[in-house]
């Protein structure tokens, strides 16, 4: 295993806290709320997301059957009509096997109430409003696109920004920096779980617009959170969409570094 | 410059990758220092250098094959601030450095330049040490890529790279494969005091800048053959090999010196050093490169004589050659030399055929 440095030592010896994410139901399955022969929703977006993290915790018990540091997966209905398929909705997460934690069935006027008493960590989801509000309440919000959907299901893929260009047009403004640098920091915890080689979880940061000093310091701020990237792309201008394609990253987070 | 790099994107995403050059321009231009800023991937030079053909990692890597990839990334990490050594693409690069300058001095917007990018395998942690290293020798590398052990060939091509250099041949044959120029890099026996003020790169003919297709001939059918073949065929250009654009490349930055009165004093001089003979195959050569509206400064023909001592009077900062014997013979003597693994010339050792293990599935 991978020792990270002495700050974080000191703190594994108290129990960790789950990372707590939540993810709506329009995310989870297809929209248009499309069904299967047996009246099933079909799966959607974030999908292979959900497996992944799913992925990461059957390894970490794996290391150790005791361990706390786990995701714990909520799926979330945003809107009335969603809030009423509560038996559908529940039937068919277990249809496809996807270990869910816990289910809150709220509307538009309640939901970000039970992100925050649910002590959401990361809220995902596909529409830009609803991350908009998450962030405005200082949830850690992430916008997912078609692309998370043909990300790999055996390997938990977190992309870090390090300035901001990247991000523009996925995320919004107003996310909350301290949300972010403690889900990172948790994240960072969870990945030095795992040896160099064959991780169920990859950290890569790529920055788009500085040069190697802008990447350098980025590295070294993801350091200072406890999080040891395995991958780094300094592009300084070259053009990111093949970068992205490559990288397939399951979700975005740039709210760690300060916005210029 | 442009038709240098392929150019298949939709509209949309070139207005995206406009803008993003925009912002990143615009980065540049604001920070305080006066480093130079990296030129626009589209119409630059773009050389992409692997850690060990930058820096001298033997022993690093020593401690990776014997005792793994934990204690190796460890290592690096305790010895973060510790500078490497310069390792055999580094004069190479500092020579590239030099032609910017100039060219910077002549045409002071321009983006036709060189771009050195960092292209490895390694973890970003190890990363660290490496731009430590960057920095330390101030060079004018400004862009990176470190794959914590994924193939880096997909990324060549979203850097736009027109030369890859590695230590690892499995790499290079790949990026060949996808049609991108590279060479597997050597270092020399002894060191050689290189031009500061000129970058000299040297270039095999058969196999490297054009097709296998006469060396084919010399391996199958003997030099007799070949002489004939290439006579009568002396009009007809021969095809183009990996490294064919890259001389090129070299080329529109020659004239970019030329243009300015400067080809007496040009900081880039290519040399063609082929062990065909002037009298007898010389000429398809020449012919070619023409036909082609490429220029060489230097053309020798060795006739069959071996090449080390010649490339150590020329002094290149780079050779270019496909076959392994020429290699051992230039690094014998002092000249730092790059395989390119390409063609028939893979397949035979001195003239013999080496035996090939069954390939595992």
């Amino acid at each position: 295993m991978v020792s990270t440095d002495q700050k974080t030592d000191v703190k594994e010896k108290e129990a960790d806290c789950p990372v707590v994410v939540a993810v709506t139901s329009h995310a989870v399955f297809e929209s248009g709320g499309a069904e299967d022969p047996d009246g099933l929703y079909v799966g959607g977006i974030a999908f292979p997301l959900l497996q992944a993290l799913q992925k990461v915790n059957e390894r970490l018990l794996k290391e150790n059957p005791a361990e706390s540091l786990l995701f714990d997966v909520i799926v979330i209905t945003t809107e009335s009509q969603q809030q009423q398929q509560s038996s559908r909705i529940t039937e068919s997460i277990r249809h496809h096997g996807l270990k869910v934690s816990r289910f809150c069935f709220s509307n538009e006027e309640d939901f970000i109430e039970n992100l925050l008493n649910n002590n959401v960590h990361l809220f995902l989801t596909t529409n830009r409003n609803e991350a908009l509000q998450g962030s405005q309440k200082g949830v850690l919000s992430v916008l997912l696109d078609e692309h998370t959907a043909s990300c790999p299901t055996e390997q938990l893929r977190v992309l870090f920004c390090g300035d901001a260009v990247v991000q523009s047009e996925a995320g919004p403004a107003l996310a909350s920096k301290q949300a972010a640098q403690s889900f990172s920091a948790q994240i960072g915890k969870m990945r030095g779980r795992f040896g160099l080689f064959d991780s169920p979880i990859s950290i890569a940061l790529v920055t788009s617009r500085g040069g190697r000093e802008s990447c350098g310091d980025a590295l070294r701020t993801l350091r200072s959170l406890g999080v040891n990237a395995d991958e780094a792309y300094c592009l300084a201008g070259v053009p990111r969409g093949p970068i992205k394609r490559l990288l397939r990253p399951h979700f975005l987070l740039s709210e760690c570094f300060s916005s210029n | 410059m442009s038709e240098i790099k392929p150019n298949d994107k939709g509209s949309s995403e070139e207005s995206a990758e406009e803008q993003d050059w925009a912002a990143a321009k615009a980065a540049f231009d604001n920070l305080k220092s006066n480093k130079p800023r990296p030129p626009k991937p589209k119409n630059a030079v773009t050389i992409a250098v692997s850690s060990r053909t930058l820096f001298n990692m033997k022993a690093e890597r020593k401690i990776f094959e014997e005792e793994g990839l934990e204690k190796y990334v460890a290592f690096q990490q305790e010895h973060e601030n510790e500078p490497l050594k310069p390792g055999p693409a580094f004069p190479f690069v500092k020579a590239l450095m030099n032609v910017n300058t100039q060219l910077r001095e002549l045409y002071p917007d321009n983006e036709e330049l060189f771009d050195i990018v960092l292209m490895t395998n390694n973890h970003a942690q190890v990363g660290v040490r490496l731009i430590n290293s960057i920095n330390h020798y101030d060079l004018t590398i400004e862009r990176f890529c470190m794959t914590g052990g994924k193939s880096p060939i997909g990324y060549l091509k979203a850097y736009l790279t027109n030369l890859y250099l590695s230590k690892s041949a499995d790499k290079v044959i790949q990026a060949i494969d996808e049609g991108i120029a590279a060479a597997t890099m050597f270092t020399p026996d002894t060191e050689q005091e290189l031009s500061d003020t000129q970058l000299r790169v040297a270039f095999d003919g058969d196999a490297v800048l054009f097709s296998d297709e006469s060396e084919i001939i010399v391996k199958q059918h003997g030099l007799d053959s070949f002489f004939e073949h290439e006579k009568a065929f002396e009009n007809k250009p021969l095809a183009q090999g990996p490294l064919k654009c890259f001389l090129e490349a070299l080329g529109k930055l020659q004239r970019k010196f030329y243009a300015k009165n400067e080809r007496l004093n040009c900081p880039i001089r290519t040399f063609l050093v082929t062990a065909r003979s002037a009298a007898s195959s010389g000429a398809r050569v020449l012919k070619t490169l023409r036909s082609w509206g490429l220029e060489i400064d230097e053309a020798l023909f060795l006739a069959g004589a071996p090449k080390g001592p010649l490339l150590q009077k020329i002094r290149p900062h780079i050779f270019f050659d496909d076959q392994m014997f020429h290699i051992e013979g230039a690094t014998e003597l002092g000249t730092i030399s790059a395989h390119v693994p390409y063609g028939i010339g893979q397949k035979y050792h001195k003239g013999k055929l080496i035996e090939q293990p069954k390939k595992k599935e």
